[in-house]
């Protein structure tokens, strides 16, 4: 089911959370909304699911309007970013939950609902668990939980807040790449909100990037890499070199002395050059990457590179040494934010 | 268990101050809580168990029993739909007048019992607003029950709200919101939700609003007119025959009172019991 939504907008009592968002959602699709936190985001994956609703704007799914309808009615999956498990139910009660509340005659029989409960338990691994209660449960089994709860009403959107925010590092690698391979099996239409942008890369098919209310890019990864649309989004991908440029129209002869170029950690090439202006102030070993850190005369701070293991032991660099700087790819920005 | 809920180590206190504290503790309790206890059954049997029992089988006395088992169970029930609708009215919606209106549940708390069993002395009284269209119509409610329940009322109003609200806050309605999105109406929300989340913080309420319900005197003593066998309840019942140099009836009947607050003291313990348990740590994982 396809989601579309136009001018957007939505205050709390004295912060403004969202200025007129346009976005439009295909069907199918996995989409992440990244950002900052205070960005928007969640509140914006509310105002979907229905749990707010917007001051001004519209939501419609498959060009039905549903701005004003419930959340009850909007069958939607939610997954809280908490989980906001029942802790007073079982594993399979709470699954079971959203089947039970249906009115009389859409209730499912007794036995079709044990069936379904249990399919899902087993979707989510969780087939042995099903008498437990929330509270004997690790993060990642909870969290499954209550993605097989949200599952039960068989929405045709799922949306998830913050899925992998309260688990630990492995728990959701593992766990990233189970929800990715389960959303290629069922195909429902997913929107989850993140603050990781690796998350987002991993999971989503296209990511809106937000910033302060507004969705600042909407791209699939790697154009947003290789094309991001303002500095706050180049800057928010990951670590980046900013460096002072001049920019020299040829045509016109107007001059930008306010633009800044943009140069990845892994695009800066660092070469041994005793005539070199820089010199290596800092080398740190991280493992698969070294990040070594070099200053240059003409810059206030120092420049980052990450070189691959095996390139940077060819180079022999140590602190202290001059070397020649060279960058293999890289993004200019104009003064007032536009790309060149 | 976490640690750090247990008192640290490094908090220990040394021995010369520990245990005079613990002395002076120990001290206050016996002195008035325990002691007087004492005196209560001692008194209430001194004239050995067949007065004992006389004085409880005594007609006035069961009335007494009988209207405040009465009083209890109008007010309590009443306090209990009031305290759960007025916690989920405050902690669910944001509205102007919401800060006035938790000031005002806790009045029966600020104001004294006398004065509120005054206020409606003023208000449903022969002299009072209402009272000329009340005797008109036939209609007592001072120095009768309807005005004994009143003031019960009133003055256990608070009891279920105080302990449900912070409970709810605490909460929050994460939960409520899942119950929405997958598909539940207020009612099944209130029930399979909300009710269980807060079971064990509104017996603990309803406990503590019973046992005042059956103790409370000064409010109910303004408004009864002490008609014997028709508006005493036990505690008024106990004032009458003391000032009756009938010391030992009064201490039997006081020791039923005393007795019920025992037991209420158990079930509040139980109570506390299961609500710790009922509220699982968030960070188990």
């Amino acid at each position: 089911m396809s989601i579309e939504l136009s001018g957007i907008h939505y205050r709390y009592a004295e912060t403004i959370a969202l200025r007129g968002i346009d976005l439009s959602i295909e069907s199918g699709e996995l989409l992440a909304l990244l950002g900052p936190s205070g960005c928007g985001k969640t509140t914006l994956l509310r105002v979907i699911a229905g749990l707010e609703f917007p001051d001004r704007g519209m939501v419609r799914f498959e060009g039905r309007d549903l701005t004003l309808v419930s959340a009850r009615k909007r069958h939607v999956g939610f997954v809280f970013q908490h989980y906001a498990l029942f802790n007073h139910l079982t594993v399979f009660e709470n699954v079971a939950f959203g089947l039970r509340v249906r009115g009389w005659r859409l209730r499912p029989k007794r036995a079709d609902l044990e069936r379904r409960v249990g399919e899902l338990l087993e979707l989510v691994q969780l087939g042995e668990l099903a008498k437990r209660y929330p509270a004997q449960l690790s993060g990642g089994q909870r969290q499954r939980v209550a993605l097989a709860r949200a599952l039960a009403v068989e929405p045709e959107i799922l949306l998830l807040d913050e899925p992998f925010g309260a688990l630990d590092a492995r728990v959701r690698g593992d766990l990233r790449r189970w929800l990715r391979g389960l959303h290629d099996r069922i195909h429902v239409t997913s929107v989850f909100v993140t603050h990781d942008q690796e998350e987002a890369f991993e999971l989503a098919d296209r990511i809106a990037v937000m910033n302060e209310g507004r969705i600042e890019q909407l791209a699939d990864p790697q154009t947003l890499y290789t094309q991001p649309a303002s500095p706050f989004v180049c800057r928010f991908l990951g670590e980046v070199n900013e460096i002072p440029a001049a920019l020299h129209t040829r045509w016109t002869g107007a001059r930008d002395a306010g633009a800044i170029a943009f140069v990845r950690p892994h695009d800066l090439d660092l070469v041994a050059d005793s005539s070199g202006d820089a010199r290596v102030d800092e080398v740190r070993d991280l493992g698969a990457v070294v990040r070594v850190e070099a200053s240059h005369p003409a810059l206030a701070v120092p420049l980052i590179a990450i070189h691959e293991r095996g390139r940077f032991d060819e180079s022999g660099l140590r602190r202290g040494d001059r070397v020649a700087i060279s960058a293999r790819r890289w993004v200019v920005f104009r003064a007032d934010g536009t790309p060149v | 268990m976490n640690p750090a809920r247990k008192p640290s180590t490094a908090l220990r206190d040394p021995a010369w101050l520990r245990l005079p504290l613990l002395a002076i503790a120990l001290l206050f309790v016996g002195l008035f809580l325990v002691l007087p206890l004492v005196a209560v059954f001692t008194y209430a049997f001194e004239k050995g168990v067949d007065f004992y029992l006389a004085s409880l089988v005594d007609e006035d006395a069961r009335a007494a029993i009988r209207l405040t088992l009465l009083v209890t169970a109008i007010s309590v029930p009443a306090n209990t739909v009031f305290g759960v609708a007025a916690a989920w009215l405050i902690t669910r919606f944001t509205f102007s007048g919401k800060n006035l209106l938790v000031s005002l549940i806790d009045l029966p708390f600020a104001v004294s019992p006398v004065i509120a069993g005054l206020i409606y002395v003023l208000l449903f009284g022969a002299q009072g607003w209402l009272g000329p269209w009340l005797s008109e119509n036939d209609i007592k409610i001072i120095y009768a029950v309807p005005g004994i329940v009143l003031a019960t009322t009133f003055v256990t109003f608070p009891f279920v709200a105080r302990e449900l609200i912070p409970l709810m806050q605490a909460q929050g309605s994460e939960q409520e919101q899942a119950a929405l999105t997958l598909g539940a109406g207020g009612w099944s929300m209130f029930w399979r939700v909300t009710l269980p989340k807060i079971g064990w913080g509104l017996v603990y309420g309803v406990i503590l609003c019973n046992a005042r319900a059956i103790g409370e005197f000064g409010a109910v003593s303004v408004v009864s007119g002490h008609i014997r066998g028709l508006t005493n309840t036990m505690p008024l019942h106990v004032e009458i025959l003391y000032n009756e140099y009938n010391r030992t009836a009064a201490f039997a009947v006081a020791s039923l009172l005393a007795l019920i607050a025992l037991v209420t003291l158990v079930l509040k313990q139980v109570a506390e019991w299961r609500m710790r348990r009922a509220t699982p740590d968030h960070d188990i994982a």
